[in-house]
């Protein structure tokens, strides 16, 4: 018998068996492909209720009928235009009709893929690994005026750089345990805290914490906006960026997720009986 | 949709006329409305733009939806571009071939195009009184400047005999095809006799399953070479679209939509089905199925009979797909829920074609299409279903040359008529239609044809164009009794309360050329061709009969009358016998299984039958109800006479053979009122029943015939002619060619 049957054996083995469950349930591969599902599922229902079905089949059929007609007529040079034509403005119906949903899911998907990106785009700092933390100044003038204040836990490594002229000053740091920590920096008179995720797991990491700059906090950022009136522009730290391994090919998690998603999509469309 | 596009038309109409409570008129809303709509245009683009060009949104992927819509957009141009591109670089290489090959193709042709209009059934009588009347004016036009004739038609007068001969320009004895159907010679059963379906022959059997192999063979029955496969051998396309007997296609250098003859997905030529709670009713003579439906807590189910299971193991095995019936309480309505579909129908309304797929298991499925006609829902509940057509859009048997060209017109203007025979005329004759039911149906068939042959001619600006329009056959067959003084079939309603039906059918085909002729110039050939004229059909004559009570054909002793195809037919004291429209067979020894009749004798016979059929009186009238016996021996020619009926029948005007001696019964009568609404017919003697030649210039012909059109056509691309043909060209008249050099 093999010995994961045996009941002693299994009993012995369960921790083990179940943390390897467990990891293969959080590794971002796992998350990947769930919410794939999950996204393609809910965005196929949703296209399918916010969409004109009817039209969409319409214009796709008519699409279809152009390009067959290139074939048919493919020695009446006239028709074979007229058909190239018809199909490109075919194709814009499609895109437009096909488009509208987009209004309605542009906002949460997009809200979704940012949050997912914090997870899943950057890896957390590992332990005993030097990394960068980089303040951006208003000006230089301003630089020598900066000072960095560390928890116990994560050590300078050289003393600072300072770059003139990107306003800009580095410090190479290490981090001696996991731990959710906070960096203080100071300038100006006032001081503000930048996060450091260091942590084996999966974590969500911020990047950069910025002054103003809206549309970009909300795509990059993780944190509350820096003061508008202090001379701190930015702090960013190099998290890595992550990957996933699939059959020996590194792939970035976003394009995982279109193509997975897009596979969903393409299954449960036509179980669900949607035109897309 | 229709029904859509035809409420929304008056809505606006009226909408410009009137005021709202407000003081403001439906136009300067409308017109607001517009602006609103322009701005909110304007506004979606801009969104639009900004999703996709704005760069931080870009990378947000947004679904799958929109994922692949633009990998499919793209892909669309990209594939377009590829052939766009490949025809445009290749077609100098392929006109130097093809000149190469056979010179310029329209070198010695007199007209860039021929475009040649079948109206089935058209009566060149019935045309001349409306044109007179000045209800027909782009036919008057035509009859004025080109040409207005009678047009010989075929012995026999019937549809796909006459359009076989149309197509190949030869009589019946070269191309096979004598009636719609013809005897086996082994069972004197009936066979169609266009084409022969068999399915495959090696089958392996597991478990309850028994899984063929190989192909499903079709054969087509008809031979002779239609005129559009030597136009396309020199180099001239064409467009065919439901020319009859084109079932299954054949290769050519053009696109053609098989017509008549085309089977429903059961293999008939036509099986409608009647969904009913009522639990009586006598079964159909011919065309129909009813179907029961089972009511249980306000929900009626039922089901639509498909085809037979092809992995059942014993023959019968129906595949069926089930439906829904959902009577809306309060309303004269309900929701029918089919497959994926659901509709909502009123009583009397017609649905759009539904696909319908009937599964047989490990993935084998049939794809068909079908109407759904709620007829009642309260207290009973009764729904037509039309034949089930083959999908164009999915075709399980070929009914296309191309095969893609009927998936190209099924995704242009969506799903079509693909049976054959597409207008239930059995369901009116059996009254499960009424009149306007009836009517819907074929106009709407009738709009789809339209659409197609405006395809047709927007895409072959050179070549042949033809396309043959069943409308005015089938509404004549059917709406005869109203134009007739005393048909028996309409005695029953006052004259001055009769529709017009056969009026209006021809003015709406009148309006159909006119815009044909817009569509057209000087270089092209319009021409209109009917296969055979019509005329009233109110008595029957039961030949099978006849020849019971002159001893030539014998039933079982104790037999007085027999069943359907033979049955208690006492074949070794028969002589001769009847089945289908004209065709009057002998028993001939050695042909026939049980013949008796000997070879040597059979001539004698032939004309004696002739002389005493020919002239028979109806007892009722004293009026001849057979006017023409034709030994066929004198009238064909060719290979295949050896399979036509030995004598040819032709009834007078007013009768046809009775709808039992079609089918191989012999009855007590000899002539008794025909009472359906089937009421007009042309299978009788030739001679009466001719049909009509329009052509947009004039041809001198003396008694043109079906049988010349072939040749004409040919000619007039500058072809030279098979020598097999037997129809003779016709000449352009001097000022017509004059007119035709100078341009």
């Amino acid at each position: 018998m093999f010995p994961l049957l045996k009941p002693t054996a299994f009993r012995a083995q369960a921790p083990a068996l179940l943390a390897f469950k467990i990891f293969l349930l959080t590794s971002p591969l796992a998350i990947v492909v769930v919410l794939s599902l999950v996204v393609g599922l809910a965005m196929v229902v949703l296209f399918g209720y916010t969409s004109d079905q009817k039209a969409i089949k319409v214009a796709k059929d008519r699409l279809k009928a152009h390009l067959l007609a290139v074939r048919l007529f493919r020695d009446q040079l006239p028709v074979v235009m007229g058909s190239y034509g018809k199909i490109l403005r075919g194709t814009g119906r499609y895109l437009k009709l096909a488009f509208k949903p987009l209004l309605y899911v542009i906002i949460p998907i997009t809200v979704l893929i940012v949050q997912l990106d914090r997870c899943l785009g950057s890896t957390p700092l590992q332990r005993n690994v030097p990394f960068l933390l980089t303040v951006s100044t208003t000006g230089a003038d301003v630089l020598n005026g900066v000072s960095l204040e560390l928890p116990p836990e994560i050590a300078m490594t050289a003393p600072a750089v300072r770059i003139p002229a990107g306003n800009e000053i580095v410090w190479r740091l290490t981090a001696a345990a996991d731990g959710e920590y906070e960096a203080r920096i100071a300038a100006g008179g006032q001081s503000v805290v930048k996060t450091v995720r260091v942590s084996s797991d999966l974590a969500r990491v911020s990047p950069v914490r910025l002054r103003g700059r809206f549309w970009e906090r909300i795509f990059t950022s993780g944190e509350a906006a820096l003061p508008q009136s202090g001379p701190i522009e930015s702090i960013s730290i190099n998290y890595p960026e992550r990957n996933i391994e699939i059959a020996g090919y590194e792939i970035n998690w976003i394009w995982l997720f279109f193509i997975l998603s897009m596979v969903a999509g393409f299954l449960f469309k036509g179980l669900l009986g949607i035109q897309i | 949709m229709k029904g859509l596009c035809g409420a929304g038309i008056p809505a606006r109409q009226s909408g410009s006329r009137t005021k709202l409570r407000d003081g403001r008129d439906h136009a300067s809303v409308h017109r607001e409305r517009l602006r609103f709509a322009g701005r909110n245009a304007c506004a979606t683009r801009l969104l639009l733009l900004a999703i996709v060009f704005f760069p931080a949104l870009a990378h947000a992927y947004a679904g799958p939806g929109a994922g692949f819509a633009v990998l499919s957009s793209f892909w669309a141009i990209f594939v377009a571009f590829l052939y766009s591109f490949y025809a445009l670089m290749t077609w100098p290489f392929r006109q130097v071939f093809r000149f190469l090959r056979r010179r310029n193709a329209y070198g010695k042709a007199k007209f860039k195009r021929a475009v040649v209009l079948g109206f089935d059934g058209m009566d060149p009588d019935l045309a001349e009184r409306f044109m007179n009347e000045g209800k027909l004016p782009n036919l008057a036009k035509l009859r004025e400047r080109g040409t207005f004739s009678k047009l010989r038609t075929t012995f026999p007068a019937i549809s796909p005999v006459a359009w076989s001969t149309f197509m190949t320009g030869v009589n019946p004895g070269k191309h096979n095809i004598y009636d719609f159907l013809a005897r086996d010679t082994s069972n004197y059963l009936p066979f169609l006799s266009s084409a022969e379906i068999k399915g495959p022959k090696r089958h392996l059997k597991i478990g309850k399953y028994s899984i063929p192999f190989g192909k499903t063979e079709i054969k087509g029955m008809r031979k002779g070479t239609p005129f559009w496969h030597w136009l396309g051998k020199a180099g001239i396309f064409s467009s065919v679209i439901r020319v009859p007997v084109t079932f299954p296609p054949e290769k050519f250098s053009g696109v053609l939509l098989s017509g008549m003859c085309v089977p429903d997905l059961k293999g008939s030529q036509g099986t409608f089905c009647l969904c009913t709670t009522r639990s009586s009713g006598d079964k159909f003579r011919e065309g129909g199925v009813r179907v029961p439906v089972d009511r249980v807590n306000g929900v009626c189910r039922s089901y639509i009979p498909g085809p037979e299971n092809p992995l059942a193991e014993k023959a019968g095995g129906e595949l069926r797909v089930k439906f829904e019936i959902r009577p809306e309480p309060g309303s004269e309505q309900a929701r029918i829920l089919v497959g994926s579909e659901k509709l909502t129908l009123k009583v009397g309304e017609y649905s759009e074609w539904i696909p319908v797929e009937f599964k047989a298991g490990l993935g084998f499925t049939a794809h068909g299409i079908c109407r759904f006609l709620l007829k009642e829902v309260a207290p009973e509940v009764e729904v037509y279903v039309t034949p089930v057509n083959i999908d164009p859009g999915h075709p399980d048997l070929p009914i296309s040359h191309p095969v893609t060209y009927s998936i190209y017109l099924a995704k242009l203007y969506g799903p079509y008529a693909t049976l054959g025979l597409a207008e239930d005329t059995w369901a009116l004759n059996e009254h499960v239609l009424d009149d306007d039911a009836f009517l819907a149906q074929a106009y709407g068939n009738h709009e789809d044809r339209e659409r197609m042959l405006f395809d047709a001619l927007e895409k072959t600006k050179q070549g042949l164009c033809t396309c043959v329009f069943d409308t005015t056959d089938r509404v004549q067959h059917m709406f005869w009794r109203y134009l007739d003084e005393d048909h028996p079939a309409a005695r029953d309603v006052p004259r001055d309360q009769r529709p017009r039906v056969i009026e209006n059918l021809y003015q709406r085909m009148d309006r159909l050329i006119g815009r044909v002729m817009q569509q057209i110039d000087q270089d092209t050939l319009l021409m209109i061709v009917s296969d055979h004229g019509f005329k009233s059909f109110a008595r029957c004559v039961n030949l099978n009969a006849w020849l019971h009570q002159n001893g030539y054909l014998a039933l079982k002793d104790g037999k007085t009358e027999s069943g359907d195809w033979f049955e208690d037919v006492d074949w070794s004291r028969t002589c001769a016998y009847t089945m289908g429209l004209n065709g009057l067979y002998l028993n001939i020894k050695g042909r026939e299984k049980q013949g008796i009749v000997d070879p040597a004798e059979a001539n004698a016979l032939k004309e004696e039958l002739r002389q005493k059929l020919d002239g028979l009186a109806d007892p009722a009238s004293g009026a001849v109800g057979i006017t023409g016996v034709f030994i066929t021996d004198s009238v064909y020619r060719g290979p295949y006479t050896e399979n036509a009926p030995d004598l040819l029948v032709g009834c007078g005007a007013g009768y046809r053979a009775s709808w039992d001696s079609v089918m191989g019964k012999v009855t007590g009568q000899v002539f008794e009122d025909n009472i359906k609404a089937w009421s007009g017919d042309h299978c009788i003697d030739p001679r009466l029943v001719p049909g009509v030649l329009f052509s947009s210039h004039k041809f001198v012909a003396e008694k043109p015939a079906i049988v010349d059109v072939a040749p004409t056509i040919l000619q007039l691309f500058g072809l030279a002619l098979p020598a097999h043909f037997d129809g003779k060209p016709w000449a352009l008249a001097p000022a017509a060619a004059e007119s035709l050099n100078r341009s």
